[in-house]
Parts: structure tokens; C-alpha cells; sequence
């Protein structure tokens, strides 16, 4: 009892945290455009003063007070100088993110336990370089800026590590800049369109590959050395060297040479026959079969109870095997 | 991101830090000097030849070391030079930790404080140039520092900030865009008409001008400075040079070796002179001493508010004057000081310590004898001065217990001091009540700008007799001795002391720059609330009010706002691009152009090629350039002494014209 009424009480605060960040990218998405593409102007363009800029406030304003006091021209006139320059440092941080556009983010699906990596397209839209421009991913601390030069492009990169599999939709990124004296920041919110996709930690040591019911034992790789059977209309994921271009230009459409293989027989993982208890350990069992199934270039197809894949191989192929565990509910 | 510093932002903060704190180290003691000089040096070399960051031990033992020097040398923290010194040597000791990018930034923070604080101490024309100076280098160094932060993976090569001279630009660029704005603040930030708080009195430490007592032999140190003390302009011609006695503290007090104003000094005034016709109305803009003397002619009649007279007519501030101040004053000089002398006074201005000076005494009873008449006895002793061996040299002995007697009949040799003081003490032996009054004298005509400049070596010392009917009366022995010495001043007296300072064409040099230190004093410095009342005015914006001031501030600075954006817009029309082959190439297109063959926006330069090549005589030579920039800047990445050789070609290359 007194664990669930802990737990609750954790949980509050993160319920109201997120009920809040829901509220403020509501009025975020009022404001105007957050998904990419989007190019940033006033109104996704926020600035404050940094650290920094509030310490040189402060001592600013110690100037000031003192120089009034003592009508001290001349510390007046340094006083004046700094905050100007203060202030026009503002009015380039704003300058050097305005304009900026953020083309896409995408990411590469990553196996649990690695990094995955986030990669931002901006372009420069106005006509004048920028420079030291940082994407984040609060409360991450920032990685390395990038320079954009007038009507350029250039990739932020984030690195995000993962634990789990599953889908996690990346959170708001943060892009700002402080340039040109660090004394403000000016930043926007972006909210990616992409999730990034966790595929399970291929299990090490794995049981042993079921073999399908009529294998062929050789574990001989490849296609060309099987046996020519017909051709068939190319399919996504079928590789670009099995594609009969002369018969397909015949065509007028996109031909796949197609293999007799029907000796293999039929191998499907299945998640209910895995010799695991656990059903992420089952996951990750299944990962590591699919992973060397397509290793050793036999067909395999998936059925974990929700969704069935049928024998295939290939890179689409695995990515869909793969997807689809990352997606286990 | 990066949080340490790279080698460039370190040598970058160091550079704006020692500019920032050379005016301070100017002024510092030398153990305090070496200290910070010493911990700059080191860590500019540990950035260069990577010596290892110091352990806590040391660094904290750097620490306590500053701060003890501070006080060994200055005997406390408080007062400003004690104060900037300390702040100066604690920067000096975060140098030894300055690894990190805030510890920079920290630094070059506190740089641009120390540029203020110096002006505590002066705020001459010249030390406009080290501000910007320093300014210029402490936002170059946050630049870089802020270019350290975001620490791009790939720095394109022609970026702007990424080398000194391009962050050396930056920092100018954003200095001269913010100086208009500056002046505009200066000129309508409402000022404060009083102080919220006074200085405290003991923090004040510096000591420069006349001080208010007077040993014999003092004086002499300020004759080597050539420092202006005031500048006073006239309204109406000014009075002729020998009648421009500057009073300062007038001293009654002499205990044989140091004269002092006296416990009664600071009775208010009794009489105030009436105005006449021959009146001396003028202003003078005083620099600042950190004392209350204010200086005026015979004798003041009007002053200002805050400001205090006495019963001998000297003038004190009610504040001790730490910044250029200006006070108007009207002065009579046809009026009777003091017509009748209390038996007191009498007393005061007659008293001597016993039993010293017995020759004097003997000579000034001798003289008595001889002239029952005050001012005949005067007129002796000055002619004596005249015409017996007395010379005027600032080169002279130093006086003994018996100073007077020294110096009447032994020495004979010395200046303004020495010959009041002597001369006050032969006439109070004579029973004549003398004083001692210490100011300037003359001063220098900037005839061009029509003020008087008044230096430190203008410093002078005469007295004053009481005389039945007459009141005080001036008496500058001085003046016996040597009439050039009043005439021409101080320098003109001494022959052959020259320093090669002292060469006519340098001199003249130094009266034209202090011109441009005058109108900077009036201008700017001098600018406080009454002047920028009185500007207001003068723009028909009397009763604006605080509120009402701060409203045309903003809208000034509004109004420069569109102005400086336009101003940016003109920069940009024509950017620096930042590919070095595309700005080749623009050298190229530039020359053709002035030949009439313009490329529009619209045109590539494969359209405008044809148009070009056949405009001109080496036509092919052109294609060839085009062609490689067009591989250049459209193609595969270039090797670098392929990009160097498009560049020189293109710098050398001219259209032949028919």
C-alpha cells in the first residue's frame, strides 16, 4: 500500500509535467507551424538572455549607478557603449536564427542499447551566413553547432541513446543559437514528424535457428547459382541485381528474374514456440534468428500472434521483420 | 559543445585583460605590477608551450598572496586604488584557472569593469582611445569564446569569425554599430542633479594639487607637473596676467617649519564684497583633486550653492571633487578686506614660535626702527629682495630649525615658498600681521578658444599684510625677486632648467592638444543634468520631466533603430562572399564592368560570357577564367594551390581594350 501510494505521488508531478508540456505545445502549435519543414520566423523565434547575459546585466547595472552617482562621464559613456553592444548582440542572436529553415529530421532504426542518431536538414532561405547554430534534444546537454552559408545547407546531428525497443517519438528539439557574444538565445521548437525506432537487442547466445521442415542443409548463399524459374513484376525490396532490365524494357515495366527454390521449404519464427520465458527475451531471440537468417540468405517469415510476415529475405524484408518486433505490443 | 578554451580565446582574453589593466598597472606599486604581469605571462605560456594547469595549492596560494601584497602595500582594501588594485591582482590570480569557456568569459566580463574604475581616477581625451581599445579586444574575445561553444565540426573555411582578424572585424563592426547609440544615451540618459551618495572621505586616496598646509620646499614637486589643474573662461575680457592670483587656503599657523590654516579657519565670511562694475565674472572647470579647494580671484562675491566661504575668502566645496567640476564665480577686486583687525586676529597673524629665527628678528626690529610705517617697511624689504643677491632657482638647499634665517642671509636662493615664508616671518617679527595665501598664478592663454589654462606648475605661494585702512593687501616677494617668474610663469624663470620637454615647438603642441582636452572637458565631460537641462532647453524641450526625457531617449534610439537597419542593408548589398574563388572572380567581373560589360543578377556566367569575351581583345584568356571558376566553385572541391593560382590569375588579369 504504502509502495502504490509512493508510486502515485511519482507519478503526479509526471503527469502534471506532461499535461503542461501538452499545454504549451498546444499554444506552441498556435503560434504557428512546428513540424518540419517550417522556416523559422518571429513567431517561432523565442530570446533571452543567457547566464552569461543576466551576470553582464547585473554588472551593467552596477555601472550605471555608480557612474550617475559620481557623474562620471566616462563610465557613463562605457556603460552606454557595453549595453548597446549588449543589445545589439540580442538583435543578431534573432537575426541568426530568423530565416533558418528546418527541412527534415530523420533517423536511422537502431538496435537497443546503441545510439541512435537524429539528423536535422537545415537551409539557409535569406541570403546571409549563419553561424553556430545548435540542435538539442532537452534536457540533453548540446552537442557541436553547425555554420550555414548563405542559401546553404548543412545536417545537425543528435545523438540519442536507447535502452529499450519499441517506437519513441522524439521529444520537442530545441534549435538556438548564441551567437554572435553568448550574451542571449535565441531558440525554436521543432517537433520531428519521425519516431525513433528501437529494434530489440539481438539476444547473445541465441538457442538454436528452428530449420525449416524440408531444409536444404547447405548454407550456401546467394541467388544466381539457383535455378532460373520465371519472372515475376519487381517488388519493393527485391535486390537491384535480380531485376531482368532487357526483359523489363520488353515490358515496359520492372521484371524480377525469379529462383526456383521451393526446396528450402518454409521457415516461420514463431513467438510462441521462442524456448524463453520472457517476451522481451523472446524478442530479442527472435531478433537474433532474423538477423542470421538473412545472414545465411535462407527465407524467413515472422508470426508473433498480432501480425504475420510471410518467408522472404532481403534488407526490406528484415527491416519489416525487424519493425515488427520493435513493435510488439 | 565545447566548455574548455581553445589556445586562440585564451590568448585573445589575455591580450584584452592586459590592455584593460595597463592604465592600472601604470599606478600600482611594483610587487603588485610583477604580480599580475607575472601571472599573465605564465599563462599565456602554459597556453603556448602546454604547461600543466596549476594544483588547488598553488592557486589558492596565488589568491592569498594578492590579497596580502594588496594590503602590505596599501595598509587596507578600502579606497579606490586599494580597491581596483585588489580587483585587478584577483583577475590576475582566475587567470591561473582560466581553463574553462566561463572562467573566460568571466575575465573578459570583468575587463571591460576594469576600463570603468580606471575612470575613477582620470578621464583625459586620450584615455577615449584605451577604452575603445579595450572594449574592441574583451568583445573579440567573447566572440571567440562564444565560437569555442558551439564548436562546429566543420568550420567552412571562409567564415568570417573563425580567424583573429576576422573576430577582430566582428568586434569592431559591433563596437561602431553601437557607438551612435551610446552617444545618444549620453546625451538624453536623465542625469542625476545630486548624488544619492557621497564618497567616503577615506576613500579617497589619491593626493594631486595644492595641499592645505605648506612646508617649505613642497611646492616644488608640483612645478614638474604639467597636468592642467583648471581652466577658466572669462565673460569679458580677462584681467592682465599679473593680476591673476588664483586664492587657494589662506595659512595663519607656523610652528618653524609647516604653515597650517588654524583651528579658526573656517569662520564663515562676515562681509560680502558688493558688485561693481569691475566685476570678474567667469566659470572654471576644476579637475579633480579629491579635495575641497576651489580657486578664485580677489575676491569672490557670488558662488555657487554648494559651496562654502570664508572670513579669508577661500572657497570649499561641499563635496570633495572627484570628478571635473565646474563652478561660476563672480569676483570684485576693488574691495576692503577686513578693515578692522580684531585684537584676536591681530594675535593669530602675528604669532611665531619662540626663540627661532633670531637674525630675522634682529633685522626685522633693525627695520622697524628705521620705518615707522608699515608700508615703508614693505617697500624696503621688497627692494632688498630686489636689488640685494636673492635669486629665483627651483634648484635650492633645503631649510634647517631656523628656515627664515637660512634663507635671508645665507642661502638667497629659492622660490615662491621660500621667499613667503621668509618674508611673512620678517614681517610678523616686525609686528605687521601677514599671512600666507597658496593658489596658481597666471596661467596660459588659449587665445583660439579664449580660456585660460591653468596648470599644476602653475602653483604659487605670496602673502598678505594687514594695513591700517586698507585691509589685507597682496604682497608677492616673488615678484621682487624675479618679475619674469610673474609674467611669463614659472618656467620662463628658471633658465637653462630644461628638460627637452621643455622645447618651444613640444610646448606648443601640448597648449593645442590641451584645446582639444578643453572642449572635450566642456563637452563631455562636463556634461552633467544642468548642461543637458540647458540642451533641452536650447532644443525648446523645457519641462520635459524625468519621464517626459526618457520618452525622447527611447524615441531617439527608435528613430536610429531604422537608420542603423538601413545602414546594415547597405553593408549587404554587395556581401564578402565567402568562397575565396567566387571573390577572385568578382575582382574579374568588377573590371569588366567598369568597361561597360555588366553581368545582371539574372544572368549566369556561362550567359554572360559570350556578351563579355567579345566586348574585349584577350576574349579567350577570359573564357579560360570562367571556365576554371566555374570547375571551382560548381565542382568537385579544388586542391589548394589550384585555388591559389585561380586567385592570382584573376588578380592579374585586365581587359585589353581596341
Amino acid at each position: 500500500m504504502s509502495s502504490s501510494s509512493s508510486s502515485s505521488a511519482r507519478r503526479f508531478p509526471d503527469a502534471l509535467r506532461r499535461r503542461l508540456a501538452r499545454v504549451f505545445d498546444g499554444w506552441l502549435s498556435r503560434r504557428g507551424p512546428t513540424r518540419p519543414p517550417l522556416t523559422l520566423h518571429y513567431r517561432q523565434v523565442f530570446i533571452l538572455p543567457t547566464a552569461f547575459g543576466w551576470m553582464i546585466a547585473l554588472l551593467l547595472h552596477g555601472m550605471l549607478l555608480g557612474s550617475l552617482n559620481f557623474n562620471n562621464s566616462m563610465g557613463l559613456l562605457t556603460t552606454f557603449l557595453l549595453t548597446c553592444m549588449g543589445l545589439l548582440s540580442l538583435h543578431l542572436a534573432y537575426r541568426n536564427l530568423e530565416g533558418v529553415r528546418v527541412e527534415a529530421i530523420h533517423s536511422e532504426p537502431v538496435f537497443a542499447g546503441q545510439s541512435a542518431e537524429v539528423r536535422i536538414e537545415l537551409r539557409e532561405t535569406s541570403g546571409r551566413g549563419r553561424a553556430g547554430i545548435v540542435c538539442l534534444l532537452p534536457p540533453d546537454p548540446p552537442v557541436e553547432g553547425v555554420d550555414l552559408s548563405a542559401s546553404g545547407t548543412a545536417l545537425a546531428h543528435l545523438v540519442v541513446p536507447t535502452e529499450r525497443r519499441g517506437l519513441y517519438p522524439l521529444g520537442r528539439i530545441r534549435v538556438r543559437t548564441r551567437q554572435p557574444l553568448g550574451l542571449f538565445e535565441a531558440w525554436s521548437w521543432v517537433h520531428p514528424r519521425t519516431s525513433i525506432r528501437v529494434w530489440p537487442r539481438p539476444a547473445e547466445p541465441a538457442p538454436p535457428r528452428p530449420e525449416a521442415s524440408s531444409a536444404d542443409r547447405s548454407n550456401r548463399p546467394g541467388d544466381e547459382s539457383d535455378e532460373f524459374h520465371g519472372l515475376r513484376g519487381w517488388r519493393e525490396g527485391d535486390s537491384l541485381h535480380r531485376i531482368a532490365w532487357k526483359a523489363s524494357q520488353r515490358h515496359d515495366q520492372l521484371l524480377a528474374r525469379q529462383f526456383s527454390r521451393t526446396e528450402r521449404g518454409r521457415l516461420v519464427f514463431r513467438l510462441d514456440t521462442v524456448p524463453v520465458a520472457d517476451v522481451e527475451r523472446r524478442l530479442s531471440v527472435l531478433c537474433r534468428w532474423v538477423l542470421d537468417a538473412e545472414r545465411d540468405g535462407v527465407d524467413y517469415g515472422l508470426d508473433l500472434g498480432w501480425t504475420r510476415l510471410e518467408p522472404d529475405h532481403g534488407p526490406v524484408h528484415r527491416n519489416r521483420c525487424l519493425d515488427a518486433l520493435a513493435e510488439h505490443p | 559543445m565545447r566548455t574548455r578554451l581553445s589556445k586562440l580565446s585564451v590568448l585573445t582574453v589575455l591580450a584584452a585583460f592586459l590592455v584593460a589593466v595597463a592604465p592600472h598597472l601604470w599606478a600600482m606599486p611594483p610587487t603588485l605590477w610583477a604580480f599580475v604581469a607575472a601571472a599573465i605571462a605564465w599563462r599565456a605560456g602554459a597556453e603556448v608551450a602546454n604547461w600543466r594547469p596549476p594544483g588547488r595549492l598553488i592557486r589558492v596560494g596565488a589568491t592569498f598572496l594578492g590579497l596580502g601584497l594588496v594590503i602590505l602595500q596599501y595598509g587596507t582594501l578600502w579606497g579606490r586604488r586599494a580597491a581596483t588594485a585588489l580587483l585587478c591582482v584577483m583577475l590576475a590570480s582566475k587567470l591561473l584557472e582560466m581553463y574553462r569557456l566561463r572562467d573566460g568569459r568571466m575575465v573578459a566580463a570583468l575587463a571591460f569593469f576594469l576600463v570603468a574604475t580606471q575612470f575613477l581616477f582620470s578621464q583625459r581625451l586620450e584615455l577615449v582611445l584605451w577604452l575603445l581599445a579595450s572594449c574592441w579586444l574583451a568583445t573579440a574575445a567573447l566572440l571567440r569564446i562564444q565560437r569555442d561553444e558551439d564548436a562546429p565540426r566543420h568550420v567552412r573555411p571562409g567564415h568570417r569569425a573563425a580567424g583573429v582578424p576576422g573576430m577582430l572585424r566582428a568586434g569592431a563592426g559591433l563596437l561602431a554599430f553601437a557607438l551612435p547609440f551610446a552617444l545618444v544615451l549620453f546625451a538624453l540618459f536623465p542625469r542625476l542633479g545630486s548624488p544619492l551618495w557621497g564618497l567616503p572621505e577615506e576613500a579617497l586616496d589619491g593626493r594631486t594639487g595644492l595641499s592645505d598646509e605648506m612646508s617649505v620646499g613642497e611646492i616644488a614637486s608640483l612645478f614638474n607637473d604639467d597636468s592642467p589643474a583648471f581652466r577658466v573662461t572669462f565673460d569679458g575680457t580677462p584681467p592682465s596676467r599679473d593680476q591673476l592670483y588664483w586664492r587657494g587656503p589662506v595659512l595663519w599657523d607656523f610652528d618653524g617649519r609647516t604653515w597650517r590654516r588654524g583651528f579658526h579657519a573656517n569662520r564663515p565670511i562676515d562681509r560680502e564684497p558688493a558688485i561693481d562694475d569691475g566685476a570678474l565674472r567667469y566659470t572654471v572647470q576644476i579637475e579633480p583633486t579629491e579635495r575641497r579647494w576651489l580657486f578664485a580671484l580677489d575676491y569672490p562675491a557670488r558662488w555657487p550653492d554648494d559651496v562654502r566661504v570664508t572670513s579669508s575668502f577661500e572657497l570649499l566645496s561641499d563635496e570633495p571633487l572627484t570628478t571635473l567640476t565646474p563652478y561660476s564665480v563672480v569676483s570684485e577686486p576693488d574691495f576692503t578686506d577686513t578693515p578692522v583687525l580684531t585684537p584676536l586676529l591681530r594675535r593669530l597673524a602675528t604669532e611665531l614660535p619662540d626663540g627661532s629665527n633670531p637674525r630675522t628678528r634682529e633685522h626685522a626690529l633693525t627695520l622697524r626702527r628705521e620705518h615707522p610705517d608699515d608700508a615703508a617697511l614693505i617697500d624696503a624689504v621688497l627692494r632688498w629682495f630686489n636689488e640685494g643677491p636673492f635669486f629665483y632657482s627651483l634648484e635650492t638647499a633645503p631649510l634647517g630649525r631656523h628656515g627664515a634665517d637660512e634663507f635671508l642671509f645665507d642661502l638667497r636662493t629659492g622660490y615662491c615658498e621660500y621667499y613667503a615664508s621668509a618674508f611673512t616671518v620678517l614681517m610678523r617679527h616686525a609686528g605687521i600681521p601677514a599671512r600666507i595665501v597658496t593658489g596658481y598664478q597666471g596661467g596660459f592663454w588659449q587665445a583660439s578658444d579664449e580660456y585660460l589654462l591653468v596648470r599644476n606648475s602653475d602653483a604659487h605661494a605670496w602673502v598678505e599684510v594687514w594695513l591700517d585702512g586698507r585691509g589685507w593687501v597682496r604682497v608677492d616677494p616673488t615678484a621682487a625677486v624675479s618679475p619674469s617668474r610673474i609674467r611669463d610663469g614659472a618656467r620662463s624663470a628658471v633658465p637653462g632648467a630644461g628638460r627637452w620637454l621643455d622645447a618651444d615647438w613640444i610646448f606648443g603642441l601640448r597648449n593645442q592638444y590641451d584645446r582639444l582636452q578643453h572642449l572635450w572637458n566642456q563637452w563631455v565631460l562636463g556634461f552633467d543634468a544642468e548642461r543637458q537641462q540647458s540642451m533641452l532647453r536650447r532644443l525648446g524641450l523645457q519641462a520635459l520631466g524625468v519621464t517626459g526625457q526618457a520618452a525622447l531617449m527611447i524615441a531617439a534610439v527608435l528613430l536610429l533603430g531604422p537608420l542603423a537597419w538601413w545602414l546594415l542593408g547597405l553593408m549587404r548589398r554587395d556581401p564578402r562572399s565567402d568562397d575565396p574563388a567566387e571573390r577572385a572572380w568578382r575582382r574579374v567581373e568588377n573590371r569588366m564592368r567598369r568597361r561597360g560589360v555588366r553581368r545582371a543578377p539574372s544572368e549566369t556566367v556561362r550567359e554572360w560570357l559570350p556578351r563579355a569575351a567579345a566586348a574585349i581583345r584577350n576574349g579567350a584568356e577570359l573564357e579560360r577564367l570562367a571556365a576554371n571558376y566555374v570547375r571551382l566553385r560548381y565542382g568537385r572541391p579544388a586542391s589548394e594551390p589550384a585555388l591559389r593560382r585561380f586567385i592570382e590569375r584573376c588578380r592579374r588579369w585586365r581587359p585589353l581594350i581596341d
